[in-house]
């Protein structure tokens, strides 16, 4: 986590977003009036589970479709319903199953490659040794650029979805359940890599889980949505200790946990629950 | 003679493919006593849903696996028995509840018709209303509010809470002595998971049922769970009782694995150190307090 958050200006902000799906008979309120910011090098996580509007609120960040109402701002900037390529550059995204972000296809190399032509980063034969940069950047031999996902473990592959992120040279990267589909060891390695990568280049990210444990450790405010409602935000020490909306308190409590002192937490949150 | 309700020995497991023999269980044996519930917990790939599937007889019919050790339940030997006897087990005395309610249960039919299904298997006898009177006092013990309603329903019409809860009314609608549950949940939010999963403790243990819950979830089992074997590539690496077994983890493995657990006490993100070393080390048992 960043101690000191020196640059308190937004990167990224929300003003008042909401997004109305029209499903055939009638309409699904998917995000109601959020407002939200992120300032350079924190990590916000949202969270929230299925159908409270986390996803919609990344594809909206992301540029993917427009709010019904309400702006996005990148910094200080009003972002367009039509991205620039400059601004599509800034704002990056990781997915959670790299075997379905990742082209099977292509190479890893030209994966990352790819990113690079249509960003114009570098020059041509710059680029080769870019893409092997990026690779030992996210802690895997340069000569996998010459490997096929599928000869990839799901680590490895959620390691090159995070190589071509980060080849664009984003401001924000969007993290939609990044760990969610890895093994509890390859999990740790995988979220220690994002946490040092964050301060290593100063990014910003949107870390979007349902995995408040993982929440716990990366992020340094935390978002609760519930519902398409943004129900409660605060430092992600606050959160965990004195969560003050019921929403969040149900979340905490129903976490499986594995030790004594995190099960004298959850009864603390739960107890405050039945009390208020 | 052991009171042991399902008893593994040695139980080895290979895939015959193009390049020779792929091993996948490396002689597991494992037990569960009548009424307990019992956790096998492991990463993906190390061999805890194939360990499930031989218990049901599913692996058996692959021509490309090779299985040898032995299976044991009440007493018999699951590979003496007739194919029909062993059969008839499933759904009857064993059954078993899968990770994604949703896409076990079937689309094109409501929950009532497939219920009736299950029902018809315990008794073929059973008149229709009989087994819409009891899939009914099925659903409301697993707290599903208007079970008549439900029952006419389909199951993309259900939540996936719902569907889980169906799914667990059937797996015990005929009273079996052994509930086999693969990742039950997984699929399923946090607060949905932890309902379902408390309504299930409560009903297996008012009923007596004994449980093999298979998991990668460490919190989950430590839940739900009276003993725990760790299982890693196809090898069991330490086995106990689960409060002694958390307190005291004492193979690499599984030190390893419930050091990665991110707590939400704080502590920062795990290191694990990018060695597997130890993780084959023999197994732990840390034996029971009979």
């Amino acid at each position: 986590m960043n101690d000191a958050v020196a640059d308190l200006r937004p990167v990224v902000e929300a003003r008042n977003v909401s997004k109305i799906f029209l499903t055939g008979t009638h309409e699904v309120k998917a995000l109601d009036s959020v407002s939200l910011t992120a300032v350079r090098g924190e990590c916000l996580a949202i969270v929230g589970e299925s159908g409270s509007g986390k996803t919609t609120f990344a594809n909206m960040l992301l540029g993917i479709y427009p709010p019904s109402t309400g702006e996005f701002f990148l910094d200080g900037e009003l972002l367009p319903a039509r991205r620039t390529l400059p601004l599509r550059r800034s704002i990056q995204f990781v997915q959670q199953n790299p075997l379905s972000s990742l082209n099977p296809r292509r190479m890893v190399g030209a994966s990352l490659r790819l990113a690079l032509n249509v960003h114009e980063i570098g020059d041509r034969p710059g680029r080769k040794a870019r893409i092997g940069a990026l690779l030992e950047e996210v802690g895997l031999p340069a000569d996998f650029a010459h490997r096929y996902p599928s000869a990839l473990s799901g680590g490895q592959r959620q390691r090159v979805a995070i190589a071509r992120a980060l080849a664009c040279e984003p401001e924000v990267l969007v993290l939609d359940e990044p760990t969610s589909a890895l093994d509890v060891l390859v999990q740790a390695r995988v979220l220690k890599l994002l946490d040092e990568l964050r301060q290593r280049r100063n990014l910003t990210y949107v870390f979007i889980t349902h995995d408040l444990g993982v929440v716990r450790n990366i992020a340094d405010r935390v978002a609760v949505f519930e519902r398409g409602r943004l129900v409660e935000q605060a430092p992600t020490e606050t959160i965990f200790e004195q969560p003050a909306n019921a929403y969040t308190r149900s979340l905490i409590g129903a976490i499986p946990v594995i030790t004594d002192d995190e099960e004298a937490l959850r009864r603390k949150v739960m107890e405050e629950t039945s009390a208020g | 003679m052991n009171d042991y309700l399902l008893d593994i020995r040695d139980l080895k497991l290979a895939f015959k493919n193009y390049a020779g023999l792929v091993e996948v269980l490396h002689g597991i044996s494992l037990n569960v006593r009548r009424g307990e519930k019992v956790a096998l917990v492991g990463e993906s790939g190390s061999g805890k849903s194939v360990t499930a599937r031989i218990i049901l007889g599913l692996l058996q019919e692959l021509k490309s696996a090779r299985i040898s050790g032995s299976v044991h339940f009440e007493g018999q030997d699951l590979e003496a028995l007739a194919l029909r006897t062993r059969l008839a087990l499933r759904g009857t005395k064993i059954s078993m509840i899968f990770q994604d309610p949703t896409s076990s249960l079937n689309p094109v039919y409501t929950i009532g018709v497939q219920f009736n299904e299950v029902l018809r298997r315990g008794n073929p006898d059973i008149s229709e209303r009989d087994a819409e009177a009891r899939a009914v006092a099925l659903l409301k013990d697993v707290s599903i509010p208007e079970p008549e309603r439900v029952l006419v329903s389909y199951p993309f019409q259900l939540s996936g809470g719902m569907n889980q809860r169906v799914m667990i009314a059937m797996a015990l609608a005929n009273e079996p002595s052994l509930l086999i549950a693969d990742e039950p949940g997984t699929a399923l939010d946090v607060t949905v998971q932890a309902q379902t999963l408390h309504l299930m403790r409560d009903l297996v243990e008012r009923r007596g049922t004994s449980v093999l819950f298979i998991s990668h979830n460490l919190g989950v089992v430590r839940e739900f769970a009276d003993r725990v074997y760790v299982i890693y590539k196809g090898r069991l690496v330490e086995h106990g009782e689960t409060a002694e077994l958390f307190h005291r983890p004492r193979h690499p493995y599984t030190r390893a694995l419930m050091a990665a657990v991110p707590r939400i006490t704080g502590g920062g993100i795990p290191t694990i150190s990018e060695t597997d070393a130890g993780f084959t080390d023999p197994m732990i048992d840390h034996g029971v307090a009979s």
